[in-house]
């Protein structure tokens, strides 16, 4: 078809101006990130390994001090233990939740589905802070569950400001993207799958084991990629869900760098979180490809 | 189990999960048009107090203007950067294609809050600082760049480029190909793309926690410090604010392109 248009072109052509290279088209942004994405998480790996400095944020003293005062301090690895257990609950959770959620998106027609997208997204868009917020009001002391255990006559229940309230944020925060995640990989299943699964005798069951769940494994693998990193670094919702009393990497990286400017200290916190997480990704992808290799394709 | 009891069973739990996310926002809009200082249940009838207190604090209306600014100016720059980039790469690109295109998402892939802090040690690095709103501008941009970049891009993947070709052949010049066939046909990756850039830019919290200055505050942090002193509803109007520009983005994108093309039509 294109061979064809080229061939009908009109020739001899008007002069034209010459085009200028495409690859100005790549350059504004290609030079963006560099300057301002690539080069700053250099300078923040260099920085990890520089000295703390009386009266300023830096001294250029190259030292390993940060990353042993880490490695060495159990207070640190209590901290980076739960951070990661938290984020793997977390991505467990969203699983559970999601699957059945993204099961019915997948599978929803007519004007029921761009409605359950909408349901989806939205709460997607809306930023931590606001659904922390929501939390608050309902968890908290004099929230409205609280109140509705008190006219019951059952006391109060510490909801908040506690492992449990982190986890309910960090749950709610990062589900629509494991059901985005798994929904994608159940639309691609064809319908007819899972009928001629049927049609054999399958129970429903053994349909959903043997059929539905190893092909939707991709999006379920891929989504609980995501939701962990996310659930890692989260910020806001173990600060405001928490209080002070789970302390998690994000919140003393960002309390070594604003509070104490100790910079030096912050980035190699930083680059320990960052190093843990990718071992842990690294180790997840290699048994995500060995538990891939026996789906047909 | 019986197949009506299943399919009840299944139904209750989407339900419940359904529920379970839109709980805590309907929470806040119902405690923002609420009169009383606590939301109790019975709610204490209809006021909308908080959202006078709101425009009346100026810290709040402030930072809501602020933010506003801010977004859009993202929006313009993300757009074009992030546009030009994916008909680059889409187009373009030989060998380094996926190399690109991993770069240029990887401000997705990494978490924000340490894209903040690289970025706020390299502006004081430079002695550029953090005053301003510069520093923010880059900030957001460089989160936003792969949203654009990644619908622009599936709707480019599936451009059928024959219709340029027969355009330039009848005489049209390449501005005047890019302006009546390209643009028209891409607008609806182009335009989810933009809208995106710009909710990520008025929801942006951990970037904006680390490169925020005295006297330039975002919406979101002005919300977060207030939260952390104290409990009162003005603090639900500012969020039924923000709560309304992300379902107003998400109407727009259904209205405009469907939400299919957002969900899963991005390359992969």
């Amino acid at each position: 078809m294109a061979r064809a248009v080229e061939l009908a072109r009109p020739e001899p052509r008007r002069p034209v101006r010459s085009a200028p290279p495409a690859v100005l088209l790549l350059l504004p942004a290609g030079l963006f990130l560099v300057v301002f994405f690539l080069v700053p998480y250099v300078n923040m790996v260099r920085m990890s390994f520089l000295t703390k400095a009386q009266g300023a944020a830096f001294a250029n003293v190259v030292t390993l001090e940060n990353y042993l005062r880490i490695f060495g301090d159990t207070f640190y690895w209590r901290v980076i233990g739960r951070t990661f257990w938290l984020a793997g609950l977390t991505t467990v959770l969203t699983l559970v939740l999601g699957y059945p959620l993204a099961y019915a998106v997948a599978r929803a027609s007519g004007p029921r589905r761009p409605l359950l997208l909408m349901l989806l997204l939205a709460p997607l868009l809306v930023g931590a802070v606001v659904r922390s917020y929501g939390w608050m009001i309902l968890l908290g002391r004099v929230g409205l569950i609280n109140q509705v255990l008190r006219a019951l006559g059952r006391g109060e229940a510490e909801l908040m400001y506690n492992i449990l309230g982190v986890l309910i944020g960090l749950v709610h925060v990062y589900l629509p993207f494991m059901v985005l995640a798994v929904a994608g990989a159940l639309e691609q299943i064809p319908p007819d799958v899972e009928l001629a699964a049927r049609s054999l005798g399958a129970s429903p069951w053994r349909t959903f084991w043997r059929v539905t769940w190893p092909l939707s494994l991709p999006g379920v693998f891929s989504g609980a990629m995501l939701v962990f990193v996310l659930a890692l670094s989260a910020y806001v919702i173990p600060i405001l869900l928490g209080g002070n009393n789970v302390l998690v990497m994000p919140m003393l990286i960002v309390q070594m760098l604003l509070d104490a400017f100790n910079w030096p200290f912050g980035s190699a916190m930083a680059m320990v979180l960052f190093g843990l997480a990718c071992v842990v990704l690294w180790a997840y992808v290699k048994a995500m490809n060995r538990a891939l290799r026996w789906i047909p394709r | 189990m019986s197949a009506t009891l299943r399919r009840l069973g299944f139904l209750g739990t989407v339900v419940a999960v359904y529920l379970f996310l839109l709980a805590p926002i309907a929470i806040v809009v119902i405690a923002a048009f609420n009169a009383g200082e606590y939301l109790r249940f019975p709610p204490e009838g209809f006021s909308l107090r908080w959202f006078w207190k709101f425009f009346a604090s100026e810290p709040f209306v402030r930072a809501f203007w602020f933010s506003l600014k801010l977004a859009s100016f993202v929006t313009v720059l993300s757009t074009v950067l992030g546009g030009a980039a994916a008909f680059y790469v889409v187009r373009h690109a030989g060998r380094f294609r996926d190399l690109l295109r991993l770069f240029l998402v990887a401000p997705l892939q990494l978490p924000a809050i340490l894209t903040g802090i690289a970025l706020l040690i390299f502006f004081y690095s430079v002695g550029l600082g953090t005053r301003g709103i510069v520093g923010l501008l880059i900030g957001h941009t460089v989160v936003s760049i792969p949203y654009v970049f990644l619908m622009v891009g599936a709707v480019l993947l599936r451009f059928d480029r024959t219709l340029e070709e027969a355009a330039r052949s009848l005489g049209a010049s390449p501005w005047t190909t890019f302006r009546r066939i390209t643009l028209p046909l891409i607008q609806g990756g182009v335009i989810s793309g933009a809208l995106f850039a710009f909710i990520t830019s008025f929801d942006q919290f951990p970037i904006s926690l680390l490169l925020v200055n005295v006297g330039n505050t975002t919406l979101p942090i002005q919300l977060f410090d207030y939260l952390r002193f104290s409990f009162d509803p003005t603090a639900a109007a500012a969020s039924t604010v923000s709560v309304a520009m992300s379902v107003a983005v998400v109407w727009l994108i259904h209205r405009l392109v469907g939400l299919e093309q957002v969900t899963w039509g991005g390359p992969r």
